[in-house]
């Protein structure tokens, strides 16, 4: 039986840590997307009792003890479940405690610790979600319920945690140690588990209850005077909407002036220097260095010096009208690819009557030579007409170019 | 050196509210009975007197005696108060609005102006509502871009002391004791006047106007 039990668990636990995404995905998202995961494993985690379907037709969801797992160890703040049945917890305390007893007055030793060992697990459990139920509380408390957005929520949400502080304060009432004590009797385990341990985590769960108590009430206060302030500000527009010509009596023309209203009018004036007082000798020195130094002698007046009126005017625009010699060129340059003969640029200046000057012409022919794409520019042939300059020698002077083509 | 004293004389003469944030040594220092009589005495003889609002969170200098001169200068005060309030009130609610926190503007609140710029501009109705506030007398604004009505804004409330900016470097704006002063003039002329404002707001929201 124990051999099954054990392996029965690990296989559970084993399924857990297999299906580790879907289950944290389905505890985010509260139900299971059956698209995403391949039926065979839906339906073992089914089996498993790891998810279950509440409702015939609706999504899958979680177990509440898986939950509660999860909850408890990654300390969420979405729990906000508080477990307050303490009473029957104590009653079954009690009757554990009673078997117990029963067992060892009969002897029957192996029993008594099988009950023991329930008793214990029992008192622990009670201890432990005494322990998170606070925990739970406090954690909802210190993030001032920032999980809903508005104020009205917010003051739900409280007084939602309110009802459940006291209701807890209530239950944990139901302690009765005198009674727990008389159970126990005079056996030192039962009285270790009965007494001491759930006296201690009573006190501090009562503790720490109270101080979450008059927290959750000022943080009502202060949500409560939230609000107040924020429809103090809305009834205002509110009302400067419906009477848009609404101004308040001046209250300071009655025989009695509100203190709020009473605002002395501001008195203080910056002091001046005093110049005699030695020990602000040094100061004022720094001051005075700071100051910039200006010499400006006046001079007479300078007739010559004195402003002008000065005409502005557009001035005569110089236009270089270059595009006309390079359309010459152009057409220069096309004339000796449609002929096909060698033609000198004089000799078209001429034979075109070209008004430009010989020298301008010669020097943009030579400039349009230069400036064809280095393939276009294999395609003719340029030839200067050099002379030597009569006075200076080694300098040449060109008379003419010849173009044509290679 | 000047004292701890002389220092606060000094403030509440110059027409500051002294608060936890705006100053918290003098805040401490007036929250002593002993200090606030010593304080109260000194301005005494300015016919002055040391009062405090919003249950003891701001403390300014107030008239002792009131004569003619007085009440006209507390009557030209309060009608640039009672001016002041729509476009602090509807400024109050945008920055509320925008957090998206629900939570109102009082002391201590922290206002980053570059997130709400953000927020600001990628809603268009904020946008207008922003618009309207910068274009109040209070704040004169004539730009018609985001960045420079909100600066002003900043600007201008700082200069009343509803805002401070503890590191000049960082666009962090805390919400000093006078905006609490603010509410409890909104709550003094709703109380006197008999308006009950926060049912009006409570019914509006019940009838699911748009607020």
């Amino acid at each position: 039986m124990n051999q099954n039990l054990h392996q029965a668990g690990v296989k559970l636990l084993n399924a857990l840590s297999r299906n580790a995404d879907l289950i944290m995905q389905v505890y985010l998202s509260g139900t299971l997307h059956e698209g995403d995961a391949s039926p065979g494993v839906v339906d073992n985690l089914k089996k498993l009792g790891i998810l279950w379907r509440p409702e015939a037709g609706g999504p899958l969801r979680l177990k509440k003890a898986i939950r509660n797992l999860l909850e408890g160890s990654l300390q969420d703040e979405r729990n906000r479940q508080i477990d307050t049945n303490i009473g029957s917890a104590l009653a079954s305390l009690k009757t554990l405690a009673q078997h117990y007893k029963e067992a060892l007055a009969h002897h029957r030793y192996a029993e008594a610790q099988a009950h023991m060992n329930d008793l214990s697990e029992h008192v622990y459990a009670l201890t432990e979600s005494l322990g998170n139920n606070v925990r739970a509380l406090f954690s909802r408390i210190n993030n001032e319920f920032g999980y809903v957005a508005s104020i009205d929520a917010k003051i739900r949400e409280n007084e939602l945690a309110q009802s459940q502080v006291s209701e807890l304060l209530s239950q944990l009432e139901m302690f009765r140690f005198d009674e727990l004590s008389e159970v126990a009797g005079s056996i030192r385990e039962l009285r270790h588990l009965l007494v001491v341990a759930l006296q201690q985590s009573f006190s501090r769960c009562t503790q720490e209850l109270s101080i979450a108590q008059s927290r959750l009430l000022e943080l009502l206060g202060r949500f409560r005077e939230f609000r107040g302030k924020t429809r103090l500000l809305k009834g205002f527009l509110l009302h400067m909407e419906q009477q848009p010509d609404f101004a308040p009596a001046n209250y300071a023309n009655h025989s009695q002036v509100p203190a709020l209203f009473n605002l002395a009018k501001p008195l203080l004036q910056p002091a001046a220097v005093d110049v005699n007082r030695v020990d602000h000798e040094q100061d004022l020195l720094l001051l005075v260095g700071r100051i910039k130094a200006l010499h400006r002698s006046d001079k007479p007046l300078d007739e010559q010096r004195a402003a002008q009126a000065i005409d502005v005017e557009s001035q005569g625009q110089v236009e270089l009208d270059d595009k006309a010699i390079h359309q010459a060129v152009e057409a220069y340059f096309c004339e000796v690819i449609d002929t096909g003969k060698r033609l000198t640029a004089l000799q078209y200046l001429n034979s075109q009557e070209l008004d430009f000057d010989p020298e301008v012409w010669i020097y943009q022919v030579i400039g349009g030579y230069q400036g064809l794409a280095e393939e276009d520019r294999k395609f003719f042939a340029l030839e200067p007409e050099v002379e030597d300059h009569p006075i200076f020698t080694g300098n040449k002077i060109v008379r003419d170019i010849e173009l044509g083509l290679r | 050196m000047i004292s701890e004293q002389g220092r606060i004389l000094e403030r509440l003469l110059s027409g500051d509210f002294i608060c936890e944030i705006s100053d918290e040594d003098g805040w401490r220092y007036l929250k002593q009975s002993a200090n606030f009589d010593a304080v109260d005495q000194y301005l005494a003889t300015l016919n002055r007197s040391l009062s405090s609002a919003a249950d003891g969170q701001v403390f300014f200098a107030a008239y002792r005696t009131l004569g003619d001169g007085e009440r006209k200068v507390l009557s030209s005060q309060f009608q640039e108060i009672a001016a002041g309030l729509l476009p602090l009130v509807e400024w109050l609610l945008l920055v509320q609005q925008s957090s998206g926190s629900d939570v109102p503007v009082t002391q201590g609140s922290t206002i980053r102006s570059n997130e709400l710029q953000s927020t600001i501009e990628d809603t268009p109705a904020y946008k207008e509502q922003l618009a309207k506030i910068a274009r109040y007398r209070l704040f004169n604004s004539n730009s018609v871009e985001v960045v420079g009505q909100l600066n002003l804004v900043f600007k201008r409330l700082t200069e009343l002391g509803y805002l401070m900016k503890p590191n000049p470097d960082k666009q962090i704006y805390i919400a000093t004791g006078k905006i609490d002063y603010l509410y409890e003039v909104l709550r003094f002329i709703d109380e006197t006047e008999a308006l009950s404002l926060a049912e009006q707001a409570e019914s509006a929201i019940a009838q699911g106007s748009l607020l």
